[in-house]
């Protein structure tokens, strides 16, 4: 279980991006976070495995206080929380399975690494999940030759090499064409029903809260303004997350 | 559709390791792998020839078998020929080939014939380590300040002699004597004097003619300055003519333009490859030495660099302005005006800002062969052994280029900002316009009078210009000098080689020193970063013909001083691009490799390692192609190599011989800056 309390983040430059966030998220449950850019859904994501430091309040993972852990602890946290960015993040000129093995670094020995050697395991664990996202004739070209929709599922790849309890989606589908969408979020459903991979992912359009999400919060200059079912969103929910301007858009 | 690929290459597998076995590379080639195969061929064929010519003429890599003699080197090569056929075999079964054990063979045999020509003597920057102290002792204490006490002969105050006195002055201590700039720095600077009035003072009818009044005299480095900036000026408006006819886009509309712009093209080609201080021999023959030469010298070089850049950025305008303008039935001439120059404006401004730069750095050496600026008052300071007048030019010089250098960069990142402006005032000229205007022209006039401007002198060469002239064209190829420009040019490939070499290894771990987001955000590292970037700059302020004289000194004339003089220059340029380079790296990759749980060992193999391979080897082959450059000049002053080799010619009028010389440096120069350009495209 993923417990939130009281987070707080203010940046060096005195951007308030979270104020007071609370909330939890049960084992096995595919959670959705929604609110507009700059409502501190990415913020919110990084300090759970600690890319960001919060500035104060705690977040307790399956027993442990992310919060304070510090160095191998740390690590090992990180480990267990496999992380999908909007922008891929791959490494560009590295091959595909050089990428998805990146995903093992947390297992692995570090001499061994640094001299690019991984184990016939792990190699085999990678040519499975390239498989699992129906990637595997592309193992051995170079990540930045494959479309953004192949360089999302590689992403995917690599965060189940860490073989993790709960997955960070930040926005997975926000730079893909929106026909693509479902075909990522389709992968993450199947992680999080198959698996029982806890999934909690940012969200631009609310349709896709709606198909995918068991549960959603939103968030609005940093603070919770909604938890609940995503049917429970209606159009004075809406309103008040999107602000008056907004209109509802479906996406095929 | 992979598959299929490997399998017929895997059918024609014995028939390309057939190919590879006869002609290098012709393997890699039949599976149109057209770049490798291409590259193999000519370092196998480059390969045989260096070993060959070192063995012939230093007797490098000699092995006597008992009658027989010859290069233990060919083993290496037939290694590299024998590793060529396993790649294609390995390329046509489908497997990825292994360019490092090539690329191992190849560098071994250069290195070996580099490090032997260069004549590298690492021992003597131990074992003549106290000659290097007293240069560095002069160099922190330079003639630029003196101390006189009463009744004493006034003394140079040097950097512990300042600090005491800044001591002495804070604590409010007696001061005894007085600190006053030294006569050698007035020299670099100048001086006021009394003496009649300048000609435009009187033209102006502001003096008459034998009024005394104080007047300022302009010293060796005010001197470089006007150099610089004229040559600057006069290229400019040279260049942006020229640079019309050199682009093919506006040549292709008319009749007979495509000859013109090739011929344009080679023409500054040619012109650009001949360094700045080699024109300055040339130019020497025709109007004489002096300022007014090393202007003539910057301008030839800068117009065909300027016409080069101008040009390209004409050709990579939006071709939309140009359609529409057209489209309403304007000529040639109208198009240019109002669809070509209102887009050319301000990357020429840009362009023309970092000549500027790169003019004023080319000014502080012209003087080595010109006789004007503080390059001529540096060979004339270290003729007589005054290291530490030596040591108040390198510093002077390197506060005008680091402020010239930031001013450069800051004016060129202002104007492709490229900023509306709030709204376009009228045609009047406002009055800041023209105080400008009036300032500039003063500036003009001043520059004029200081480098001594004789165009006059520009239609009346001495006599022996013509028979220059008439060499060049009948240069000498007889068989006897073209043995000695071979070799001095190997020599002067090789030692920027060893420079580019060197001067990376240090630069390698520096740039991660020098990087802002790697180094973290404690105060230590911040210091570090400052340090660092600080020694970039102040190093790469100074062009590598004013360090010779350091090396020479220490280790003793010769292409091993050169080489060490270019790899400081080579440390601190690749140290500021390695560094940029770091920091311009994509942050996401090592977000996610951060994520996985990587510690930050992993996260640099994994995530930064990837992204700055390409870049730093493309700035290798880049450094290498400017050292050549570089180490074609180095000789004039004690570097070795060609340059040495030229300047002889020169001296003894051997015009012809020279001339071989020239051709020599253009055709390596060109060739190098082709196949590097040709190279990091490749890469990137």
């Amino acid at each position: 279980m993923l417990k939130i309390e009281h987070l707080v983040k203010v940046y060096p430059n005195g951007t308030q991006a979270l104020r007071d966030v609370s909330f939890q998220v049960a084992d096995g449950e595919f959670m959705a976070v929604i609110g507009l850019s700059g409502s501190g859904k990415s913020t919110l994501l990084r300090c759970i495995n600690r890319l960001i430091e919060p500035t104060a309040g705690k977040i307790t993972w399956d027993d442990t206080d992310v919060t304070v852990a510090r160095g191998a602890e740390l690590l090992r946290i990180r480990r267990q929380i496999g992380m999908i960015f909007q922008q891929f993040n791959l490494v560009k000129r590295s091959s595909v399975l050089t990428n998805v093995l990146t995903g093992r670094l947390g297992y692995v020995n570090t001499t061994q690494s640094l001299l690019g050697a991984f184990s016939g395991d792990d190699r085999a664990r990678a040519f499975a999940n390239l498989e699992q996202v129906g990637l595997s004739e592309k193992a051995h070209v170079r990540a930045d030759s494959l479309s953004g929709g192949q360089q999302q599922r590689v992403g995917i790849a690599r965060a189940l090499m860490q073989e993790p309890k709960l997955i960070l989606a930040d926005e997975p589908v926000a730079s893909l064409d929106p026909v693509l969408a479902h075909s990522i979020l389709k992968y993450l459903e199947q992680l999080n029903k198959e698996r029982g991979i806890t999934v909690l992912c940012s969200l631009h359009f609310l349709d896709l809260v709606h198909r995918y999400a068991t549960r959603a919060i939103a968030l609005k200059d940093g603070i919770v303004v909604f938890e609940g079912l995503p049917q429970e969103i209606d159009d004075a929910q809406f309103k008040a997350i999107y602000g008056q301007e907004a209109e509802r858009v479906t996406i095929v | 559709m992979a598959s299929s690929i490997s399998t017929t290459s895997a059918r024609a597998a014995p028939l390309v390791t057939l190919l590879s076995v006869f002609i290098p590379g012709a393997g890699q080639f039949y599976l149109h792998k057209r770049w490798r195969g291409a590259l193999i061929l000519l370092f196998v064929g480059l390969l045989a020839f260096v070993i060959n010519w070192a063995l012939a003429t230093f007797k490098i890599g000699r092995v006597t078998l008992g009658a027989f003699t010859t290069s233990w080197l060919w083993l290496p090569l037939i290694l590299f020929w024998a590793w060529n056929i396993w790649d294609a075999r390995h390329l046509a079964t489908g497997k990825p080939g292994n360019i490092g054990v090539g690329v191992l063979l190849a560098a071994l045999i250069l290195y070996v014939i580099a490090w032997n020509v260069t004549d590298v003597r690492l021992e003597r920057l131990v074992t003549r380590f106290a000659d290097a102290r007293k240069v560095a002792a002069d160099l922190a204490n330079p003639d630029i300040f003196t101390l006189s006490a009463p009744g004493q002969e006034p003394k140079i105050c040097g950097l512990g002699c300042l600090v005491e006195q800044a001591r002495l002055r804070l604590t409010g201590a007696e001061v005894k004597g007085t600190l006053r700039t030294s006569e050698n720095f007035r020299d670099i600077m100048g001086r006021t004097k009394v003496g009649p009035p300048s000609d435009w003072l009187i033209r102006l009818g502001l003096a008459t003619k034998d009024a005394q009044a104080p007047r300022f005299q302009a010293g060796k480095l005010v001197e470089t300055i006007a150099i610089g900036l004229l040559a600057t000026l006069f290229s400019t408006l040279l260049a942006v003519p020229l640079s019309f006819f050199a682009a093919h886009n506006v040549m292709s509309r008319v009749p007979g333009g495509s000859t013109i712009y090739y011929v344009m093209r080679t023409l500054l080609n040619v012109v650009r490859a001949v360094d700045t201080v080699i024109w300055g021999l040339i130019v020497v023959v025709w109007v004489g030495l002096g300022s007014f030469a090393g202007v003539i010298a910057l301008t030839i070089h800068s117009v065909a660099a300027l016409g080069k850049l101008y040009s390209e950025e004409i050709e990579h305008i939006d071709p939309g302005p140009v359609e529409a303008v057209t489209a309403t039935g304007a000529n040639l001439f109208k198009v240019i005006r109002y669809a070509v120059i209102p887009q050319i404006v301000p990357p020429f401004l840009a362009y023309t800002l970092l000549r500027w730069d790169i003019n004023m750095r080319s000014a502080t050496v012209v003087g080595f062969v010109a006789g004007g600026g503080i390059g001529f008052f540096v060979v004339e300071t270290i003729r007589q052994g005054g290291y530490r007048e030596y040591a108040a030019a390198l510093w002077t010089v390197a506060v005008v280029i680091i402020l010239v250098d930031y001013l450069s960069a800051r004016w060129r990142a202002n104007i492709l900002e490229d900023r509306p402006r709030q709204a376009v005032t009228g045609r009047r000229l406002s009055l800041r316009t023209v105080i400008y205007i009036v300032l500039g022209l003063a500036l003009f006039a001043y520059c004029w009078n200081v480098a001594k401007i004789n165009v006059q002198a520009l239609f009346e060469p001495a006599p022996t210009f013509w028979r220059l002239v008439r060499d060049f064209v009948t240069i000498d190829l007889s068989q006897d000098v073209l043995e000695i420009v071979t070799k001095q040019m190997l020599i002067t490939v090789f030692q920027a080689l060893l420079a580019t070499t060197f001067g990376a290894i240090f630069a390698i771990p520096a740039s991660f020193l020098a990087a802002k987001n790697l180094t973290g955000r404690s105060k230590l590292s911040a210091w570090v970063y400052y340090v660092m970037r600080s020694l970039f700059n102040v190093l790469r302020s100074i062009e590598a013909l004013l360090y010779v004289a350091i090396f020479v000194y220490w280790v003793g004339i010769g292409p091993f001083a050169g080489a060490m003089a270019l790899a400081v220059t080579t440390f601190a340029l690749l140290g500021k691009l390695f560094s940029e380079a770091i920091e311009n790296i994509d942050l996401g990759p090592m977000e996610a490799v951060a994520a996985t749980g990587a510690n930050r060992l992993q996260v640099i193999r994994y995530a930064v390692l990837p992204q700055i391979i390409p870049p730093f080897i493309s700035y290798l082959i880049y450094q290498w192609d400017i050292n050549i450059r570089m180490a074609t000049i180095i000789g004039f002053a004690g570097g070795g190599g060609i340059g040495l080799q030229l300047s002889t010619f020169f001296g003894m009028l051997q015009y012809h011989k020279a001339g071989t010389v020239v051709l020599f440096i253009v055709v390596v120069v060109a060739l190098m800056d082709f196949a590097s350009a040709k190279l990091r495209e490749k890469l990137v």
